[in-house]
């Protein structure tokens, strides 16, 4: 069953002075349930307008695109904040998590704005909190943990209402290798235990390596698209060998975020 | 570029940001300039305008208050916007400005919004200041409208005070802004909020010493004014202050405990970021609500005084006109029926007319308990029980009914009298003073500055032997629209040797009360309206400075698939809570003020502080509707381009 299908969406910015843009044209894809698939290109390839499509926070100008089964481009505004909170859930670069709140308030705030009574919240945070290893810093504020227990807290909160997809933009951006490493066993561990859905984009070679498949785009067009085998470490070599065909510059790692 | 021209772009970029600074100052030139341009009216310097040279101190002493006011305000505005451009500056002095240079963009600018301000603020005054004439003509019952003019003495106060002020705070701004650390001025936006913590201890203590504060003010009485009135000040304002820094975050710890409640849909977000804002605008709620306190005691204060003060009136003269004669039939003092005719044809028929015959008594001596006596010497009258009964009667008061050998004395004593004591006609009286309390019921003049009364048996027994020639014999009127009759009174004609026997001077005494009444409670409005915009605007530029960091909240927030209507609904929430918290702390103040004040006066104001508290909540209300659409506003243009 296919959980995101999109047939030749494209984007086409306009600025004042009819001088137009394209950062994204005809691309295809098709995620079937239970895949984790990684987006790859050097900068300003489009990986990031392609992710704004799909996460339905910009509308594409030409094309379709189906998430689960629903058309997010024929939704009103409030049906589309709605149909977010529901299908998608989100990971970001800079975790995203409210410095107002605790660890958990910040993981079970989907199911808190959907109305859901606080005893099936405890039900559903407990098992998920024990396999991130997030157990612990359930009271802490975000101030008091490290990077990757931040982004683990932000993948429970993409997870905890069981979305129909989750979308992972540069997750490992703000991370030191081992933290990345932690993040990425657990994304993966999400994927193959609780047979979530995922759709990654990196720039980073070692987090791609744990996708199934991922699809290179360059120039605002699919280019390539690699599957990974049975071993982890002939897919990462794999992935650098579709890089330097790519070619372009990929040291666009931004600094963190204000 | 030049660094002028950078200033001007910085003000034009960040026009919403300046908009709110820059508003305030043109309503404090404005308000300033009104003032001035009445205080320095051709008009008023020249003394054409009789009533306004009696209330020009009053409008000095606005003035005064204005400035002062002007300057914490424009003092306090200034450095809370200076604050939320800190990450600007940092960005400036890395990328190798020098602080001499920011300190001079930062005068530059001040320079700039002060030159604007004083010239809108003057310009809208100049609009505006007929109207204000019209309002004061109307205070102070000018006849002839007060014509429009600018004075020149007025602008150049205004516009050089103001000047100076903007330049001096830029100037004391800017010296701060040189202070701070490079890294400090970048993080200064990022700090991480701290956890929400509150001691128990000065938790009890805002909540004993409010309790105690307000059970001082319900006991308040005459006697302990002087000093439980600073307690209860003291006490109050401890106890607010720890309400919002200790009481609120127990509140909100103790609601985030009740998971039924807490996590229910957007009540998470609400109380999450509340018990954040509440810590923060603690110290500027607290100060609001003091402000509210303050705003609606005082205007309940000075309507009070103004009913107390009528009242006064009529017990110092029970009638408009009071004629007192020696001898029963001598009308000496004026021809009575001549008087009455004469008041008739002026418009002012009299519509009541009590005539008490009496006695004069001479060395009265009040006997106390103590040992303190009291000798009088002014002349007093003896009149009787059934004379007094009659006059109470008509005015709605006790009915007195004497002992025989008692005699009453109208007036409180403390300690009472015990004896009254003195001679009528050379013989001696002396009677023991009635525990019953007695009232004035008659104008004072020269020959009944006192009042004795007496049971009518030893009035009888007293007069008995006495000519008709030596008794006393008091007339008194009522007219009608006594209030205006003050010319036609002054009109009668009283030979000088009489003057002092007639008493007309209520009209007068009336008309003087309530001019002065009536300015001050001008002046009490007018510096309440000054407080109750300040503590708006005190809320507004808190507000303020924290969208940006609501705006990054609110992004993250959007991203997740919150719906605009909860986003609203959400900052709706909040900055209620914060307008109105206060309000109703300072509310609660109030009522317990004027419930003292009941107490300490004796009458009741109820009714008018109700009303008073209405258009409190009214305005303020605008003053939220204003603020919670222009915050939406600049959340949605932050969130739109996110």
């Amino acid at each position: 069953m296919s959980v995101l299908q999109t047939k030749g969406i494209g984007k086409i910015y306009h600025s004042k002075g009819n001088l137009s843009y394209r950062a994204l044209e005809d691309i295809d894809l098709n995620i079937k349930a239970g895949e984790f698939v990684g987006v790859m290109g050097p900068s300003g390839s489009g990986k990031t307008t392609l992710l704004n499509l799909l996460a339905t926070i910009d509308r594409p100008t030409s094309g379709e695109l189906e998430i689960n089964g629903v058309q997010p481009a024929k939704l009103s505004d409030k049906k589309l904040a709605l149909f977010r909170r529901r299908e998608l859930g989100f990971v970001f670069q800079d975790f995203n998590l409210l410095d107002t709140m605790t660890i958990k308030e910040n993981i079970i705030l989907p199911l808190v704005l959907e109305g859901v009574s606080p005893r099936k919240i405890e039900e559903k945070l407990k098992p998920l909190a024990i396999m991130l290893n997030i157990d612990s810093i359930l009271d802490k504020r975000t101030y008091e943990v490290s990077g990757g227990q931040k982004q683990r807290a932000a993948i429970a909160r993409a997870i905890i209402h069981q979305p129909a997809l989750v979308l992972a933009d540069e997750l490992t951006g703000n991370l030191d290798s081992k933290a990345a490493k932690d993040v990425m066993d657990a994304l993966k561990d999400m994927n193959e235990r609780l047979g979530a859905t995922v759709l990654m984009v990196t720039h980073d070679p070692f987090s791609a390596s744990y996708c199934e498949r991922i699809v290179f785009i360059k120039d605002g067009k699919l280019f390539s698209e690699i599957r990974r085998g049975t071993n982890r470490q002939a897919f990462f070599q794999q992935i650098l060998d579709a890089l330097s065909v790519l070619g372009g510059n990929f040291d666009d790692v931004p600094f963190a975020r204000a | 570029m030049t660094f002028r021209s950078l200033a001007l772009s910085n003000m034009k970029g960040n026009w919403r940001s300046y908009s709110a600074f820059f508003l305030s100052c043109v309503f404090s030139v404005l308000i300033f300039y009104m003032y001035s341009a009445f205080i320095y009216h051709p008009d008023v310097v020249s003394g054409h305008i009789l009533q306004a040279s009696k209330i020009r101190r009053g409008m000095m002493f606005c003035l005064y208050i204005i400035g002062i006011f002007s300057f914490l305000f424009v003092l306090y505005s200034n450095s809370a916007f200076l604050k939320t451009r800190k990450q600007e500056f940092g960005l400036l002095s890395l990328f190798g400005m020098t602080k001499a240079q920011l300190r001079k963009l930062v005068i530059y600018e001040s320079i700039a919004i002060a030159l604007l301000s004083i010239g809108a603020g003057i310009g809208l005054g100049m609009l505006f200041s007929k109207l204000f004439f019209m309002a004061l003509s109307v205070f102070l019952k000018v006849t002839d409208p007060i014509p429009f003019a600018v004075p020149l003495k007025a602008i150049g106060i205004t516009g050089f005070g103001f000047f100076i002020l903007f330049v001096a705070i830029a100037i004391l701004t800017s010296l701060r802004i040189g202070r701070s650390e490079l890294i400090d001025l970048f993080k200064a936006g990022r700090k991480p909020k701290g956890q929400l913590i509150f001691s128990p201890w000065l938790v009890a203590l805002a909540l004993v010493s409010l309790g105690s504060g307000y059970t001082m003010a319900l006991m308040l009485d005459p006697f302990n004014f002087f000093y439980m009135a600073l307690l209860i000040l003291v006490t109050v304002t401890i106890g607010s202050y720890f309400l919002f820094t200790q009481f609120s975050v127990l509140l909100i710890r103790f609601l985030q405990k009740r998971h039924s409640f807490f996590y229910n849909r957007t009540n998470m977000i609400v109380l999450a970021q509340l018990g954040y804002k509440l810590k923060d605008n603690a110290r500027i709620l607290f100060m609001v609500s003091i402000m509210s306190a303050v705003i609606l005691t005082a205007s309940g204060t000075f309507y009070l005084l103004q009913i107390s003060s009528k009242q006064q009136i009529y017990d110092f003269y029970p009638y408009t006109v009071a004629v007192m004669e020696k001898g029963i039939h001598s009308h000496d003092v004026i021809d009575l029926d001549a008087m009455k005719e004469q008041l008739r044809a002026e418009g002012f028929p009299v519509t009541d007319e009590k005539i008490v015959t009496g006695i004069a008594a001479t060395n009265i001596k009040l006997t106390r308990s103590n040992g303190n006596d009291m000798e009088y010497n002014p002349a007093t009258m003896i009149i009787s029980e059934s004379d007094y009964n009659r006059l109470a009667k008509d005015k709605g008061k006790k009915q007195l009914h004497l002992k025989p050998g008692t005699a009453a004395m109208p007036g409180s004593f403390s300690p009472p009298i015990e004896r009254i004591t003195g001679s009528v006609q050379g013989q001696p009286i002396d009677y023991a003073a009635a525990a019953e309390p007695s009232e004035s019921i008659m104008n004072q003049t020269k020959l009944n500055y006192m009042t004795v009364i007496m049971g009518d048996a030893d009035y009888d027994r007293i007069t008995a032997g006495v000519p008709e020639a030596d008794q006393l014999v008091w007339y008194g009127y009522e007219l009608k629209n006594w209030e205006h009759a003050g010319s036609a009174l002054d009109k009668l004609k009283v030979s000088d040797d009489f003057i002092d026997q007639i008493d007309r001077s209520r009209p007068n005494n009336y008309a003087n009360m309530k001019d002065t009444s009536s300015l001050t409670l001008f002046i009490g409005l007018f510096i309440s309206l000054l407080f109750f915009i300040a503590s708006g605007s005190l809320i507004y530029f808190k507000m303020f400075t924290e969208l940006q960091e609501d705006q990054a909240q609110f992004n993250a927030l959007k991203r997740i698939g919150m719906t605009r209507q909860e986003i609203r609904k959400i900052t709706v929430t909040q900055i209620a809570i914060i307008f109105y918290l206060p309000c109703l702390i300072g509310t609660i103040h109030a009522l317990f003020a004027m419930k003292a004040l009941d107490g300490l006066m004796g009458s009741s104001v109820w009714l008018y502080s109700l009303v008073i508290i209405g258009i409190f909540v009214v305005m303020q209300t605008i003053y939220f509707l204003l603020a919670s659409m222009s915050y939406s506003k600049g959340l949605n243009r932050g969130t739109a381009s996110a």
